[in-house]
């Protein structure tokens, strides 16, 4: 089956992650798709570069990219993205910003993105705030 | 294009959850989707007339809600107990129509997918 899932919960805020990367893992394992991995509301914080994180802790945005480089769409909603400081090197330069900080592997898309993924997946899946 | 039920479940102004989804709700209907929405729990809040969001730098989520019909967007659903439990007297533009829990369940049931479930 094709999914799209979108993950709407913040690192340390949410488990969003955890059960977001345990899920698509689980799904590419059992051979199904999937369409994109949508990140809106505070989920886009999981698309920052510039996080450090502690020793002893999971890297999650190690996994999220390896999702990434095995073509999985890691779609940023830009509308809840860039008012949350969440931008890459297009939008610094549009906003006249200081620095860019999208993680490599994800890009930053509109709202229409979520849809047409809900639309052409078999199943949508949302890991909450 | 899918039938797509948006429910929104958080308090106005505690987040821009409710703006968030609102916007993809119109989106939705711009891409001919068959869009619903359903307020419920504290999400009923969002249905207050006279809201004035500028008074804690949020856009006003009324403004954006008399919007809807714009984008096609006209089936409005509240839960009634929600409602009741509050005491709301609510806005009576747009048009949103009380269901039971009953009637949610069978809303919910004819949906292809529904989005904002659990904020």
């Amino acid at each position: 089956m094709k999914y799209t899932l979108a993950i709407h919960g913040a690192p340390y805020a949410s488990q969003a992650a955890q059960h977001g990367i345990a899920f698509a893992e689980a799904l590419l394992r059992q051979k199904h798709t999937i369409e994109r991995i949508f990140f809106f509301h505070e989920g886009v914080y999981q698309a920052l570069s510039t996080r450090v994180i502690p020793q002893g802790e999971e890297e999650l945005l190690e996994k999220w990219q390896g999702l990434g480089s095995q073509g999985i769409e890691l779609a940023v909603c830009i509308a809840s993205g860039i008012k949350r400081g969440v931008i890459n090197e297009a939008e610094r330069l549009r906003y006249e910003k200081n620095a860019s900080n999208l993680a490599e592997h994800f890009t930053l898309v509109g709202l229409g993105q979520l849809i047409s993924a809900i639309n052409d997946a078999d199943r949508y899946v949302e890991f909450p705030s | 294009m899918k039938k797509m039920l948006f429910i929104i479940s958080h308090p106005p102004y505690a987040n821009t959850h409710n703006t968030e989804l609102l916007e993809a709700a119109m989106v939705g209907a711009v891409f001919d989707g068959d869009v619903s929405l359903l307020f419920r729990g504290d999400g009923v809040w969002s249905l207050l007339p006279d809201q004035h969001g500028e008074k804690v730098g949020y856009k006003t989520f009324s403004k954006m809600l008399s919007a809807l019909p714009t984008y096609e967007v006209d089936q409005l659903f509240a839960c009634a107990g929600s409602v009741a439990d509050r005491n709301l007297s609510m806005a009576t533009d747009p048009a949103i129509e009380m269901l039971s829990l009953e009637q949610q369940a069978t809303l919910i049931a004819a949906q292809d997918v529904v989005i904002g479930a659990q904020g």
